[in-house]
């Protein structure tokens, strides 16, 4: 197909241009492309508009996809493009003119065209189309502010609220003295940066915890210890820096340990691998510790070692056995008391209440502070059933619990009374002593009931109701009366004497257990007491009565406990961690310090 | 052949973005640092450098992304990484904070953080889903083609109303004149105008009756095509207006909570060594 393309342009004054252009193809694309053989550039128009081919000596026009194709005014998707109509294709009029109707300036050429196409642009972008492009905003960035401005105005906010306006609040804010205020009952005012914290502060420090600068002195120097110092200034060390030196902890500060901003968590260390990174090998490390090498509660804590009283008159302790051993460990308290024959199921005879079944509560009453149990006495405990009556014919005297000295001369101030007085029935004892009572006696006469005052006392301490009746419950001693009697007349004091009784203060005391906390478990559970014939049976239980409860720091079928559940850090029986008010780390006093107590502890030794 | 983001490189960032997250929780399993798990410890400052580290080299993306196709990476290779490493920091940044949240400036930062991310997620999935869709419905016209064709109608409209009678002429100049493409950003997002002036002509042309075949009904046919037209081109400039707006919406939150981040990694970091 040949066809002549005449571009019409008419001009503002009237009249118009013509370019022309010849194609010769199967088929006339028309569109926006420079591809195209009529082509139309103007936006409306698609890349590939319409098509046009030449079908029997007839023009046909196809509206290509998505084209919106006219002819004289009506869309059509294809049809005849016959001479005189009008095809519309956006902005552009495309007429078909008889062939032999062009004007050619070339007359050498032969007028052979197929067609003869006349192309006019007839409507040009007009105000419609700056209407509505001005009234419809189609862009996202033409609405409110640009996103440059929303990130200054995102990061000037963060910065100004999270930084600089609690920075710059906190210049004004004036550190007071956390240990004055406490002393008053009042709280430190919040310090502005109070929302740069890390996390909540643990219960006990919650009071002056909006305070930040009670804490963090200095910035960005990390919390001295100087901080905590300011009220726990006697807190002990954990063992004798001079012997154990690894275990000073120099260089180490409270916070490395005692780590705060955890919530409502305790800041004390409980992790087990804290404490056995030393104690798993303490012995292999130190080389001269008494102390057994222990990893975890539930599987590897060595066997409890109760430190027993060996000797009474010259406190002596030991704690060089653990339970289980043998010989077992025994405490050699001065006491004769057999648990088993108190607990007996027969019950045993009351004077008041007759038959009774004893438990162990009837002795064993805990502390005030529910932490161990009390010591039994025996005006609370045992003089229930064991009332100290040493004669039948003085019935309402009983024989002094206490000091066996005096316990004789009581006696003797009994026995002088009953003689002076008479009517002492007894059958044996002279007629004097026998006498009516209120008879006046002679001086000789006094001198008889007096010997026999004596010899009667001396019988009485010695015998059954006196020697006889400590020894059912004391170790008695028989060397030569006491090393202590305040008598000077030896005739006075006695060949026998009462050991003295000290029981082991705690058997385990480098632990703390707490007897509120098993309340609800049975004694029996723990103390084997039912079968314990003496009173040197130590009845603390063994570890493996622990163990079937308690697991180490992991344990999914224990409770799981940590080192920190039966012992403490901080040694109670040692002297501060930190000399008063300094910081041992910064001044280096820590190793005189432990000297001093070193020294101290050997000289007491000697 | 084009190949998504999300596959480049044959996974290559899946597979570093895995590999820093498993080994990031490796370390966090195997690591038992006396007390709590939390940032103070040293793996809880490895894990705080590699998340404040990943946070820059992220947010440099915004400034590497303008020098197209310079430096050794490829922007499709950078994007790939982009979305990979961000989401990876999720993982790390959360390991870091030992999972320990309160109502703090640090807790503010991973808040900020993740409201990049979850952003920046959603960017990715309105990338892989809305360029076809906007293809699709252009079918071929740029935006300021439908425009034009929306004129051309209009012009039309105006024409073959002004001789018909008055309030179909009325009705038909507002459908020119009120007619509204986009707008506010919820009407940018909404994709329709419930209240469009051309539908109110449309419907009123379409209810009057064509009974006669006097020239002004052919006319009134004319203008109810053109007016039936311009609807279907309204629907789909709208449609059109829609998706490019999704398309840039998520960026009104990504970045600039990504500069904020960025703001409040700094005030985090300098807060936190000011009360060591």
């Amino acid at each position: 197909m040949r066809s002549l393309i005449r571009h019409i342009t008419r001009k503002s004054r009237g009249g118009f241009a013509v370019r022309e252009q010849t194609a010769e193809s199967e088929a006339l694309v028309a569109g926006r492309g420079n591809d195209c053989a009529i082509h139309l550039p103007d936006p409306r128009v698609l890349l590939h508009h319409a098509e046009l081919v030449l079908r029997g000596g007839d023009l046909y026009v196809n509206a290509l996809p998505n084209a919106d194709v006219r002819i004289n005014g009506n869309l059509i998707t294809g049809g005849r493009f016959a001479l005189g109509d009008i095809l519309q294709i956006g902005p552009y009029e495309i007429k078909r003119e008889e062939v032999g109707s062009e004007v050619r300036s070339d007359d050498a050429a032969p007028a052979s065209y197929d067609c003869v196409l006349a192309v006019e642009m007839v409507q040009p972008l007009g105000d419609d189309l700056i209407d509505l492009v001005e009234r419809s905003r189609i862009h996202i960035t033409r609405i409110g502010l640009p996103l440059r401005t929303w990130c200054w105005i995102f990061a000037l906010a963060v910065a100004l609220l999270l930084f600089a306006a609690p920075f710059a609040l906190n210049l004004f804010y004036q550190a007071v003295d956390v240990h004055g205020l406490t002393a008053l009952h009042k709280q430190p005012p919040a310090s502005p940066t109070r929302i740069w914290t890390s996390g909540a502060i643990s219960s006990s420090h919650k009071f002056f915890g909006v305070a930040c600068e009670t804490c963090h002195q200095i910035p960005f120097i990390p919390v001295r210890d100087g901080a905590c110092l300011n009220c726990h200034d006697g807190i002990q060390q954990h063992a004798m820096g001079s012997r154990f030196p690894y275990a000073a902890f120099t260089g180490t500060s409270c916070a490395d340990c005692h780590k705060e901003h955890r919530g409502e968590i305790s800041i004390t260390l409980n992790d087990q691998a804290f404490c056995i990174s030393c104690h798993r090998t303490l012995v292999e490390k130190t080389g001269h510790t008494e102390l057994r090498d222990a990893s975890d509660f539930g599987t590897d804590h060595p066997q409890f070692r109760p430190t027993v009283v060996t000797d009474t008159a010259l406190h002596l302790m030991d704690r060089s056995r653990a339970i289980g051993d043998v010989p077992p460990p025994t405490e050699n308290n001065g006491l004769i008391f057999p648990h088993a024959r108190h607990l007996r199921s027969a019950g045993v005879r009351d004077p008041v209440r007759g038959i009774v079944n004893l438990q162990c509560e009837d002795c064993h009453t805990p502390t005030a502070d529910g932490f161990s149990m009390k010591t039994p006495t025996f005006e609370k405990n045992c003089h229930g059933c064991h009332q100290l009556k040493f004669d039948a014919l003085v019935p309402d005297r009983e024989l002094m619990h206490g000091n066996v000295q005096d316990v004789f001369k009581q006696v003797r101030d009994i026995y002088d009374a009953v003689a002076m007085r008479g009517g002492y029935s007894e059958p044996t004892a002279p007629d004097l002593v026998r006498r009516r009572p209120g008879t006046t006696l002679t001086e000789p006469q006094k001198q008889i009931v007096a010997r026999w005052a004596a010899t009667k006392s001396e019988a009485v301490i010695n015998g059954r109701f006196g020697k006889g009746l400590c020894s059912d419950c004391h170790v008695l001693t028989e060397s030569g009366g006491p090393a202590n009697s305040a008598k000077p007349d030896p005739a006075d004091t006695l060949p026998w004497d009462v050991k003295p009784v000290e029981m082991s203060p705690r058997y385990l005391p480098k632990a703390e257990f707490t007897h509120a906390k098993h309340r609800d478990v049975a004694c029996s559970t723990c103390h084997s007491s039912k079968n314990s014939m003496s009173a040197s049976d130590v009845l603390i239980p063994g570890v493996a009565v622990c163990q079937s409860c308690h697991g180490g720091e992991k344990s999914n079928d224990r409770v799981p406990s940590t080192c920190i559940t039966c012992h403490r850090f901080h040694r109670s029986d040692l002297r501060a961690m930190h000399p008063s008010g300094t910081n041992a780390a910064e001044t280096g006093r820590w190793d005189n310090h432990e000297e001093a107590i070193h020294k101290e502890q050997e000289e007491q030794a000697r | 052949m084009h190949e998504s983001i999300l596959v480049y490189g044959k996974l290559r960032y899946l597979k570093v973005a895995l590999a820093l997250a498993a080994l990031s929780a490796v370390a966090y399993v195997l690591h038992t640092p006396l007390g709590p798990p939390n940032g103070a410890t040293w793996l809880g400052y490895t894990l705080g450098g590699i998340s404040g580290g990943l946070m820059v080299w992220l947010a440099w993306f915004g400034i590497k992304k303008r020098t197209y196709g310079a430096g050794r990476l490829s922007a499709q290779e950078w994007l790939s990484a982009h979305v990979y490493l961000g989401t990876a920091l999720a993982f790390v940044a959360t390991l870091h904070a030992g999972f320990r949240f309160g109502a703090n400036i640090h807790t503010v930062l991973y808040v900020l953080m993740m409201i990049v991310i979850i952003s920046g997620m959603v960017g990715v999935y309105f990338y892989l889903r809305y360029p076809r869709l906007l293809t699709e419905n252009r079918r071929g016209l740029s935006s300021e083609v439908m425009l034009a064709q929306l004129a051309d109608l209009d012009r039309e409209i105006r024409q073959l109303a002004m001789g018909l009678d008055d309030a179909t002429n009325t009705l038909a100049l507002n459908a020119i004149r009120d007619t509204i493409v986009g707008g506010s950003l919820a009407n940018q997002l909404r994709g329709f105008d419930p209240h469009c002036p051309t539908t109110v002509a449309r419907m009123f042309v379409e209810r009057s009756s064509f009974e006669s075949t006097s020239e002004q009904d052919a006319k009134r046919r004319q203008l109810l095509m053109r007016l039936v037209r311009k609807e279907e081109m309204l629907k789909r400039i709208r449609r059109d207006v829609q998706l490019r707006c999704v398309l840039r919406v998520w960026l009104y939150v990504h970045v600039p909570f990504s500069i904020a981040a960025l703001m409040a990694l700094v005030a985090h970091v300098v807060t936190e060594f000011y009360y060591w």
